[in-house]
């Protein structure tokens, strides 16, 4: 179990990660997601004891990284960004060596661990291979088999599928979901797909605050309640924006295609009702025939866009995750949705302007 | 330790570092110990390392060049750093790699006086005591270019860094005779020490006022001790810059004495400077 409090990293004048509290439990996948440059790479350097903490602790397994690192880092295995690789050892001998610095003494019990790593992340029979000669797949698997040995209860993974082709790409979150049944994964990403493939739980980061904490489906769940209806309909698109935002109950009426006198646009339900049935019957009477309409389900692509977009907005009032501390993650989403509210106005002035015409419009028909 | 002790070493000979600085090393060595020893016939072997002294200017930087920049340009203290290791056992492993490295040239130096023995008396023991302090001063040497290494991540950079600092503590005792007179200019200079100090402990501090209380305090003392004990502040002076001077303890060897006083003098150095290396290899996670 990993337990992150408070934890602050700063940089000179430059906060990374700014108060983010979080805890893992174990025999579960965590992803970590945000976008570059959020600080998922300066909490996990920290997590692995790489870079000391400006404030707040981590505990790793009862161990807190500062006060007895040893102890703390033994339960890790560590996969940075870019493999830590020597390029000058072969496969086999850079693996004896990483085995050898988790304290493994025994000979024997260290050729079995490596063996039994190369096995794991198909290494097996690369062992003689001049590591400066490998691919970066190739490299990466390395990294990987490095971050498995001396059997740690947590391993951390940071970016592990950047820069693999496809196939490799399947082949490693495989192994990842195979060693979720056995240690505790913490990975970092900024591939949606991937964390919401592989990952049991989700920490969202953006710019260094922890945004969101869930299960994927809790997560898109958490927005999609807040129901988003696609439709498309014919008509002018003053025509058909008026008619979709007069409707009571929705609102940020947004333009998503035009083709011909097809519109297709969004809608937001304020109050989590289906509006489906007056939508439709509020198009039909403003005589733009409905072509297709339905009720779209969030995805993690949309929490992480709408999470992150939102961050200037919450970092105009950074009081209220700090104050809040630990309970900041569970309520920054309400708080999202808060900050969400002051663009709603901007998306329905948009079209009160043609609403008028609209009326006018309704009035001659 | 063991482990990045036996990496590193194996790193010295799988590139062609730990050749190149065994090579240059032996054929100073032999050239000089030719020309004395065989051709003009000195029984005496401590000249021979006394002459090649300079040549660890130039090739022990080359051996501590690599050690800590080149695995922060590649990211791989990212490893040991996050290994369960402590920062002494990263820094004495590496120390001890090339230790081992420069070992070589000196064991082979060893076999030389024996050699001498075929033709005539030899002072075996004055020998073999050079060759301790020899050894010893360029444990010294690695400490600081180790030192240097862990400041920056370019490998050129450290060289020149380490093999400047060198030459400046070899041409020491040249630089000392500027100094033997003249009371003022050791004021100026301690005045000039002290400033940089106090800029040093204020930017440690973030505190105006306390680096500019450390100058004045300090320059006070100064004065004072300039009106009163003049002579204090040119002894005081000739003594800071006698410790810098690296190359210095050994020559008494070499003139035939043994010296505890010096053997003590190079592993403080050495103890100090790998002392200041895991500092600053701590000090890094901190920003």
């Amino acid at each position: 179990m990993i337990e992150v409090s408070h934890l602050t990293k700063r940089y000179g004048a430059h906060v990374a990660v700014d108060d983010i509290s979080f805890t893992v439990e174990d025999g579960c996948i965590y992803g970590l997601l945000g976008p570059n440059g959020a600080g998922k790479s300066t909490t996990m350097n920290v997590i692995t004891g790489y870079l000391s903490p400006s404030s707040g602790a981590v505990i790793v397994d009862g161990h807190d990284i500062q006060q007895e690192p040893r102890a703390a880092k033994a339960c890790i295995g560590y996969m940075p960004e870019i493999p830590p690789l020597y390029m000058d050892m072969s496969v086999q001998e850079y693996l004896d060596f990483v085995a050898q610095l988790k304290g493994e003494r025994k000979k024997a019990a260290r050729a079995a661990d490596v063996a039994r790593a190369c096995e794991r992340t198909g290494l097996t029979g690369m062992g003689r291979r001049l590591i400066r000669n490998l691919s970066k797949g190739y490299r990466q698997r390395v990294g990987l088999a490095a971050a498995l040995l001396g059997d740690p209860k947590v391993i951390i993974l940071d970016e592990p599928t950047v820069g693999l082709d496809p196939a490799q790409m399947i082949e490693i979150r495989e192994l990842i979901h195979e060693l979720g049944q056995r240690h505790t994964v913490i990975l970092s990403s900024h591939i949606l797909s991937e964390v919401q493939a592989i990952c049991d739980r989700v920490l969202i980061i953006s710019g260094g605050k922890l945004v969101a904490q869930g299960t994927p489906e809790e997560l898109a769940a958490r927005l999609a309640a807040r129901g988003v209806i696609s439709a498309t309909a014919q008509g002018t698109k003053a025509a058909v924006l008026a008619a979709a935002a007069a409707v009571p109950g929705l609102t940020e009426v947004r333009v998503t295609a035009e083709k011909g006198d097809e519109v297709s646009f969004t809608a937001a339900s304020t109050d989590g009702a289906d509006h489906r049935a007056a939508l439709s019957a509020a198009l039909a009477a403003a005589g733009c025939p409905v072509l297709s309409l339905t009720s779209q389900q969030m995805s993690l692509e949309d929490v992480f866009l709408q999470l992150t977009e939102n961050d200037p907005a919450l970092a105009q009032e950074p009081e209220a995750p700090a104050e809040s501390g630990k309970e900041a993650a569970p309520e920054t989403p309400a708080d999202s949705g808060e900050t969400a509210a002051p663009e709603a106005p901007q998306a329905q002035e948009e079209p009160s302007a043609p609403e008028t015409h609209s009326e006018e419009e309704g009035e001659a028909q | 330790m063991n482990a990045i002790f036996k990496r590193e070493t194996r790193a010295y000979f799988t590139g062609m570092t730990g050749y190149v600085v065994i090579g240059v090393m032996l054929a100073f060595i032999g050239l000089y110990y030719a020309a004395n020893c065989l051709v003009y016939g000195t029984p005496d072997f401590s000249i021979v390392l006394y002459s090649t002294t300079l040549i660890m200017l130039f090739v022990l930087p080359a051996l501590s060049m690599r050690s800590f920049a080149d695995e922060r340009r590649n990211k791989t203290d990212q490893l040991l750093l996050t290994s369960p290791v402590t920062i002494p056992q990263i820094v004495l492993g590496k120390f001890f790699a090339q230790l081992a490295v420069f070992a070589v040239p000196v064991l082979v130096a060893c076999v030389m006086p024996l050699i001498l023995t075929a033709f005539g008396t030899v002072l075996l023991a004055g020998a073999y005591a050079t060759m301790l302090a020899y050894f010893l001063l360029g444990a010294a040497c690695i400490a600081v270019g180790t030192f240097i290494s862990v400041l920056t991540e370019n490998q050129i950079i450290a060289y020149l860094a380490s093999f400047g600092l060198l030459l400046i503590a070899y041409m020491m005792e040249d630089i000392q005779t500027l100094f033997t007179t003249g009371n003022t200019l050791a004021l100026i200079i301690f005045s000039i020490a002290l400033a940089v100090i106090a800029a040093l402990i204020g930017l440690a501090c973030k505190s105006l006022t306390i680096g500019c209380g450390v100058f004045c305090g300090g320059a006070v003392l100064l004065i004072v001790l300039f009106q009163l004990r003049p002579a204090w502040l040119l002894t005081g002076l000739n003594s800071v810059l006698d410790a810098l001077a690296l190359f210095g303890p050994f020559r008494n060897f070499v003139s035939g004495m043994f010296s505890v006083s010096a053997i003590v003098y190079y592993l403080s150095v050495t103890a100090l400077f790998l002392f200041l290396t895991g500092q600053a290899l701590e000090r890094r996670r901190w920003n």
